[in-house]
């Protein structure tokens, strides 16, 4: 039994007759101990989703999903109040920017200790002690210092670390990371994303990790799933779906990277942009901008299939050379 | 004095020991603190070709950037172009520069006035700094569009309605409306989505070519530096750690923090990946920079004669470094 | 969370709709289509529009819809209550006061007086003040200073007392007392518009122009000023209301419009007597500034939501 089960969840906002689609009927599972990488570009609906996975979808947005169950609780439909503790408690959340996820009126000890106190009770001296404890955790050097110190005196990396310190501090079975080191340099973001991993690995906790970088989730990550305009495109094991993609987005995509066009004088581009509120194709969502596209890919909307150990969703997964399989020019299978 | 005329064996773009310092008030009753946002830094350009400056957050590279335009006055220090010094500039000789080095910024949402139509805000520089007719300054703005793929219709639009990629041509049409010589693009793709990241890096090298522009490639990401600078320029807390030849800085990074740098940015092909310690620490203030090499406290190779004396740019393998033990690291 | 459960249509026939709105081309609606469609969902802004463009067909067309001249009196029928009370003559619709003159008649034309105020005073004070703000913002430094340490000089005193004082020096009447509200509104607009440019100085878009060799005038009311100007217009909305109520202040007072103007303020300080005797009178002039100050508040509040990035989805 998976620790997090999202089957088929959709997200719309905007009017009920014109609805927009921010997330479109995503399925996925996250294992105790495991690192799951989602990958998007912007607009693709990878942070909705954990949103959404959270409670945190606000009014105008709707949240639809088949089952949603966390540990073998049904999330969707308990209290909001039972709900808000599970979340509170076992899930826990690493947003962006650091700087705004810190209340800069107070210190870091006084923001840790209140995480502590809502979920974990406890005396203002253990809880004084679980703080010093958690900042040791995640590598703050001199934290007795920093237990007074205000989020405007602390750089960036820093922040991100008492932010995870947050995170962890009622020990969550489930860490959603959402671009946890974009605002950071590379430097850093190399020190914070070990610092996860690490936390990860003692604790046999599941990671979420959401991220635009490629090549960062390939480092990082058991299991990929690649997202494009809200929808899954492609999911399956770290090692393998970068090295031998299967949809044809996911191999754009890793050709778009400066990294794998060395000695090339021009990098392969995906021509078009991603598909926004007003211009979605009523086809395969990358039919305008695939080179693979015919006839049925522009009329006909893929499903999510099985196709060689990984969920494509394809008409023509591509085959081992990386070309598209079972197509014959402009018919319709 | 001209910087149009391009002189032989004078380099197009030359500095000369760039210093840029900053005042910082500390609050009420504190003597004010100096930050040295960019303390000599010595380059030169030549037409055509591509120079990055690479660095983390807080090494200068943006304040260089503004040197270079001359959105602020160095401190200290020379900028030449064409052999020509760039000091106090009168109208006409700042028009003409203006029509020397334009800039493309790092944000394609905030660099384009949301209240102006594309037409208005390509047809600016042309207005102010060229004397043309209403009809050939919309003319030359189409010619421009038409040069970085957009499309002619956009001419009366809005910026919002356009993506971060078609924004980003916008910005990079208005740079080149003047036919600059020299362009200072401070992380133009690093707003941008990885597919319209290769759109617009394509666009900049066709345009290269096309119009013999020069780049000062200002990024952190190392991997679109490799791919579009011929020089590379590591900056370290406002002075340069080491300048070379792509190539051969990313075959063998000779300075540790350029090593550390190559080896923390995460790469796709396991193959290419570095198995390295990630750098310790953080970049130390600049308010109060630490003595001797800027770096000595997150240098793996440090000894105490980093700690007390500066390592100062020099020479070693055809390239410039500034590190002591660069022989023995090496 | 909560409407997960309500929604009620299968997937399927939701992923049909969806495919059925795709297929139709649709633009992104222009600013002022989005803004207008924001303004429409609150009721509250709406309901203020239909209000003040009711009010301002009066003003436009008091002389052909008032029944009446407004300073006309007939000696027949004075203090005659409502056409709804024992007692009324049928031609005074809302009554007559006390020297004869046709209540309704006088609220329509005063409308027109009060709608005058209010425009012609924010006019004023709005070019003033940005003007003002601009300069302190883009130059900063010392002219800022002088420019924002004068505002607050100004709001530290009583903005009606200031007014008064300014309207003994210049004599009362109807224009002074406008210029007067002029003069007090204006530290709104300068702090307002020196905020704006503040925070627009840092974009890019200005460096790029600067870059493009944009001098200080152009920087300022070409490329800054536009960005700065939804605020504005919610400040000056809200400002309309203020400035009817001041001027209907300074009116009661005897400083503002003088008898027998049918301005509101005015007709409320020529009532005063009957308050115990002709409710008529008072009422209807005070339930007009009543009206209208809400409705421009209202419409104020919308066009803020409507504007402010900050509060879209």
């Amino acid at each position: 039994m998976a620790l997090l089960e999202v089957k088929n969840l959709t997200v719309e906002f905007g009017s009920e007759d014109r609805p927009f689609r921010a997330v479109d009927n995503v399925s996925y599972s996250v294992d105790r101990g495991e690192v799951l990488g989602i990958v998007g570009e912007s607009g693709s609906g990878k942070s909705v989703s954990s949103l959404a996975v959270m409670g945190l979808i606000d009014f105008p947005g709707r949240v639809t999903a088949d089952s949603l169950t966390f540990d073998g609780q049904d999330l969707l439909t308990m209290s909001p109040g039972k709900r808000r503790a599970i979340t509170g408690k076992d899930i826990g959340m690493i947003f962006q920017d650091p700087m705004s996820a810190l209340n800069p009126c107070f210190t870091v000890e006084a923001q840790i200790m209140e995480a502590l106190k809502v979920h974990e009770g406890g005396s203002k001296k253990e809880r004084r002690e679980r703080t010093l404890d958690l900042l040791n955790q995640v590598g703050i050097p001199d934290p007795k210092s920093r237990m007074t110190a205000y989020p405007h005196q602390l750089s960036g990396g820093m922040s991100q670390r008492i932010v995870i310190a947050m995170a962890i501090a009622c020990n969550p079975r489930l860490l959603i990371a959402d671009e946890p080191t974009t605002a950071l340099d590379v430097t850093i973001q190399a020190q914070i994303i070990d610092l996860l991993l690490k936390l990860q690995d003692d604790s046999d906790m599941a990671l979420i990790l959401i991220t635009h970088d490629l090549a960062l989730v390939s480092e990082a990550a058991d299991r990929i799933q690649v997202m494009y305009a809200g929808q899954l495109f492609e999911s399956g094991p770290a090692d393998s779906i970068f090295a031998a993609p299967r949809h044809p987005y996911t191999q754009a995509l890793l050709e778009a990277l400066p990294e794998r066009s060395e000695g090339h004088d021009r990098l392969r581009t995906i021509p078009g942009v991603v598909p926004g509120q007003y211009d979605r194709p009523a086809g395969c969502l990358l039919a305008p901008r695939c080179r693979y596209a015919n006839d049925r890919c522009v009329v006909e909307r893929p499903d999510v299939g099985a196709y060689n150990g990984r969920d494509v969703r394809c008409f023509y997964p591509l085959d081992d050379h990386g070309q598209p399989t079972g197509q014959t020019t402009g018919e319709t299978v | 004095m001209s910087f149009l005329d391009t002189k032989p064996g004078v380099p197009l773009l030359e500095s000369d020991d760039l210093v840029r310092h900053y005042e910082v008030s500390r609050g009420l009753g504190k003597p004010s603190a100096m930050v040295k946002a960019l303390d000599g830094v010595s380059f030169t350009l030549e037409a055509k070709k591509t120079l990055a400056v690479v660095g983390e957050s807080g090494c200068g590279k943006s304040t260089l950037g503004r040197q270079l335009t001359l959105i602020e006055k160095p401190s200290a220090g020379g900028l030449k172009i064409n052999g020509e010094a760039v000091g106090d500039l009168s109208d006409k000789e700042a028009k003409l520069f203006r029509r020397t080095v334009q800039m493309i910024f790092q944000n394609p949402y905030g660099s384009l006035n949301p209240r102006k139509k594309v037409g208005q805000i390509l047809g600016e520089p042309v207005l102010l700094n060229m004397d043309l007719g209403r009809k050939e300054r919309e003319e030359r703005v189409r010619e421009t569009m038409a040069k970085v793929g957009l499309r002619p219709e956009f001419y009366g639009r809005y910026p919002h309605m356009f993506s971060g990629g078609q924004r980003q041509r916008i910005a990079i049409a208005r740079a080149l409306i003047l036919e600059p010589k020299v362009i200072v693009a401070d992380e133009p793709v690093s707003a941008l989505d990885v597919s319209v990241q290769a759109q617009v890096l394509n666009l900049m090298m066709d345009l290269q070519e096309e119009m013999n522009v020069a780049y000062v490639f200002i990024s952190h990401d190392l991997s679109v530096v490799r791919h579009i600078a011929d020089d590379i320029m590591v900056m370290y807390l406002g002075r340069v750690a080491e300048k070379g030849p792509t190539e051969e800085i990313f075959a063998k990074p000779l300075h540790p923090y350029t090593r550390a740098l190559l080896a923390s940015a995460p790469k796709i092909d396991p193959a290419h990946r570095v198995k390295a310690e990630p750098l310790k620490g953080e970049l130390p203030s600049p308010i109060n920079p630490p003595s001797g090499c800027a770096f000595h406290k997150r240098c793996p190779f440090a000894t105490d004669h980093c700690a007390q004396v500066r390592p100062e740019l020099r020479m070693y393998e055809g390239r410039e470094v500034a590190c002591h033990r660069v022989e023995e690291i090496a | 969370m909560t409407n997960q459960n309500t929604q009620s249509t299968t997937p399927e026939t939701a992923a049909a709709e969806v495919v059925a709105v795709e297929d139709q081309k649709i633009n992104p609606p222009s600013p002022f289509m989005e803004t207008w469609n924001y303004f429409r969902k609150n009721r509250g802004a709406y309901v203020g529009l239909i209000v003040i463009c009711f009010i301002l067909f009066m003003a436009a067309f008091a002389q052909w819809i008032a029944p009446f001249d407004p300073i006309a009196q007939d000696r027949t029928a004075f203090l005659k209550p409502p056409i709804w009370m024992e007692g009324a003559d049928p031609r005074y619709i809302l009554g007559t006061d006390a020297v004869g003159r046709d209540i309704l008649s006088r609220l329509i034309h005063g409308a027109q007086l009060s709608v005058t105020i209010g425009v012609f005073v924010v006019i004023i004070s709005m070019i003033a003040g940005i003007v003002l703000g601009l300069v302190a913002g883009y130059f900063r430094g010392w002219i800022e200073v002088g420019i924002m340490r004068m505002m607050d000089t100004m709001l530290a005193l009583p903005s009606l007392i200031m007014a008064m004082a300014i309207v003994a020096i210049l004599g009362p009447g109807l224009e002074n007392a406008m210029l007067a509200i002029a003069i007090v509104q204006l530290p709104h607009y300068v702090r307002l518009s020196r905020a704006s440019v503040v925070s627009e100085l840092n974009k890019e878009y200005v460096i790029a122009s600067q870059i493009a060799g944009a001098g200080h005038i152009r920087q300022m009311f070409v490329n800054i000023l536009p960005n700065c100007m939804a605020p504005l217009i919610v400040q000056g909305t809200l400002g309309i209301s203020s400035a009817i109520l001041d001027a209907a202040a300074l009116g009661f007072l005897g400083l503002g419009a003088q008898p027998p103007l049918p301005e509101w303020g005015t007709m409320l300080a020529e009532a005063r007597e009957f308050v115990g005797s002709a409710w008529w009178v008072i009422t209807f002039p005070g339930l007009c500034i009543l009206v209208t100050v809400l409705a421009f508040n209202l419409m104020g509040d919308g066009l803020r939501d409507a504007l402010d990035p900050k509060m879209k989805r």
